[in-house]
């Protein structure tokens, strides 16, 4: 994995002694609030309902053990002893003195790891592809990619003052395993006609009260042209983008103003006119920076592993394990294995810092010392010998951290919510938890197969609402909590908006609603064929009249 | 009758104004204004910004919140209701 240069050394420590000294300033009084919330915001620093909250990123979701077991300990000698993964592959902490922010800015510079730009008007943090080097779809690693754009975006003059927030997302392979067209820039890596790495490029996806999917503005962006063709893009939405009002600031909502054609017009206008030999990332350095994401020295292995075998015929609840959180590795007798943060009754995404720690123990004995966070609010151990994977299960189990439910409908996606967000309206968590109780069954979640349930507790929709398969949104109706239902919403390489199905519902009758829709997809659902399928074919209607039948009939 | 409430600066922690302005860490120990006693509160805690970051008022009614944000003010004078942080005070 990448390790930081001295650029990058010198760059987060300054950062550090500037932050440290803002926070100075603004204890002493020489700064205002509102003076002082920018450049918060910029290092990460939120002010939530209870507290400050510290937003910490990993790039593009790729951590070492050393890395691992920092967050650990920031966990527990800065906050309550744990931390919450989100869709964005970022760590969050949920209590955070002020005071204490520049001392775990200088531990995470230790570790080469920051919260540069994970908040602000800027370009965030580049997420991509859990299974990046792993999967076998994958053209390349799209990773020496991410570290280019966070190299060239961090701190960037030009896009440090931007209309709003701007995400990237980078995929490899034409499977979408990172919400690549929810973003305001999706990049998916493709060979050019001159075999060369070229983007196909996507604009204009975002979620939040009006939500897009990103479409198409570039087919095949040379991959030497991706930072300029990136700058004419951000420079096209820098100057038409409204600043006038946030909820219209975003560059989807210039995108479907002007629509992509027009856009795209901008976008060429701006790139005819940039020096783009200036913006050419050199060959040597390209090569430099994928010389850090070779693959691991790989044993030379057979295909199948007699440890995993056995132990699967042996063990019925490991067999499970492996048939949901074990995918197959491109490397014979590998794998890549997703450890769940969604125990059944859990916190999506929370992780205590003893799980931390022995996670950073799995990842460094088993995993050739690399761990991932998942858009999915989910670890994964990348790279694992198929033999190991009884131990691994093992060990995970003993720690909470076994449950085998990876892409089952226990596998929540949810925000915070009302719980510590100050922009919520309603609590995510315990709606999600509520449901992860009635779907406790393994074997009913298995005959489900893949569903995605979101849940976000209000319209910016940091839980992903939009595009879960079954989306929960969190609405004020008059001081109570009310949630809103979608069914039809798809993050992958066929993104999809949901479809409101009806009136919103109270607290309780959340999970029962959804569990009706589920039984009724089992009722009308052909072989083989997954929820999300079906709902494509026969549309809202069947689950329409599954969530609100019992309410009609009682009218 | 209302209340003045913000967050601590020092730790981002919620707090309340008293009834002679000082920060108190529960809602049951926050001073309860009328009228133009409620924006003279509010107008005391703005001019100590190294303590109140953010301050405003909020309506109570028998010492809980009432009002629009009845709920969301109840979660900030409670802490979370659900998570790893009840089990880490």
């Amino acid at each position: 994995m990448y390790r930081y240069d001295e650029f990058d050394t010198a760059v987060v420590r300054e950062r550090i002694e500037e932050f440290r000294d803002q926070v100075s300033r603004r204890v002493s009084g020489g700064l205002t609030e509102d003076e002082f919330k920018p450049l918060r915001l910029m290092n990460g620093v939120y002010l939530q309902l209870h507290a400050y909250m510290l937003r910490v990123a990993v790039p593009y979701g790729t951590m070492n053990s050393g890395q691992m077991r920092r967050l650990a300990r920031i966990a527990r000698v800065y906050d309550k002893g744990y931390g919450h993964f989100t869709t964005r592959t970022n760590i969050q902490y949920n209590w955070p003195a002020l005071s204490d922010v520049p001392a775990i800015l200088s531990e995470l510079a230790e570790v080469e790891m920051h919260a540069i730009q994970t908040s602000g008007n800027c370009i965030r943090n580049v997420t991509t592809d859990v299974f990046a080097g792993c999967a076998d779809d994958e053209i390349e690693d799209p990773r020496p990619w991410c570290e280019i754009l966070r190299q060239w975006s961090t701190i960037h003059p030009e896009f440090s003052f931007l209309p709003r927030k701007f995400k990237i997302a980078v995929i490899a392979a034409p499977k979408d395993r990172a919400a690549m067209r929810t973003h305001d820039v999706g990049l998916q890596l493709i060979r050019g006609e001159d075999g060369e790495t070229a983007f196909r490029v996507f604009v204009g996806g975002g979620q939040g009260r009006i939500p897009h999917i990103a479409q198409e503005i570039a087919p095949a962006v040379p991959g030497r042209d991706l930072l300029a063709y990136l700058t004419a893009i951000l420079r096209a939405w820098n100057l038409l983008g409204r600043r006038d009002n946030i909820h219209k600031a975003r560059i989807k909502i210039l995108v479907a103003s002007l629509g992509i054609d027009a856009f795209r017009e901008e976008v060429e206008r701006h790139f005819a006119t940039l020096r783009r030999e200036d913006l050419r990332v050199p060959d040597e350095e390209v090569a430099r920076i994928r010389a850090y994401f070779a693959p691991p020295p790989f044993a030379d292995l057979p295909r199948t592993s007699g440890a995993f075998d056995r132990a699967s015929l042996a063990d019925p609840d490991f067999a499970r394990f492996a048939r949901n959180n074990v995918r197959r590795h491109r490397q014979p007798g590998y794998a890549t294995l997703i450890i769940s943060l969604k125990p059944q009754g859990g916190v999506p995404g929370d992780i205590t810092a003893d799980q931390m720690d022995l996670v950073a123990d799995l990842a460094e004995r088993f995993s050739f010392d690399e761990v991932r966070a998942a858009y999915e609010q989910n670890l994964v151990l990348p790279h694992v010998r198929l033999d190991d994977t009884p131990e691994i299960w093992r060990r995970l189990a003993e720690a909470g951290l076994a449950t085998p439910n990876a892409d089952l409908v226990t596998d929540i996606i949810a925000c915070p919510g009302l719980d510590y967000c100050s922009l919520a309206n309603a609590r995510s968590i315990p709606v999600a938890q509520a449901l992860s109780e009635q779907l406790a069954d393994l074997d009913y979640q298995e005959r489900l197969g893949p569903i995605r349930v979101n849940m976000s507790g209000c319209i910016n929709a940091c839980g992903h609402h939009h595009v879960g398969h079954i989306g929960v949104l969190g609405v004020d109706r008059k001081g109570e909590e009310y949630y809103q239902i979608t069914v039809g919403g798809s993050a992958d390489e066929q993104a999809a908006l949901g479809e409101i199905v009806g009136r919103s519902l109270a607290a309780d009758e959340v999970a029962p609603a959804v569990g009706r829709a589920l039984d009724r997809y089992l009722e009308v659902r052909r072989e083989g064929e997954t929820f999300l399928q079906t709902v494509r074919r026969l549309g809202a209607d069947p689950f329409r009249d599954a969530i609100y039948g019992a309410f009609n009939a009682v009218a | 009758m209302k209340i003045v409430t913000a967050n601590r600066l020092s730790d981002g922690r919620v707090i309340y104004a008293d009834a002679s302005g000082d920060p108190v860490g529960a809602l049951d120990q926050a001073g309860r204004f009328d009228g133009d006693a409620a924006d003279l509160a509010l107008s005391q805690a703005a001019l100590r910004p190294a303590t109140f970051v953010n301050p405003y008022l909020v309506e109570v009614d028998g010492g809980r919140p009432s009002g629009r944000d009845r709920f969301k003010e109840l979660i900030r004078s409670q802490g979370p209701t659900v998570g790893n942080s009840l089990e880490r005070p």
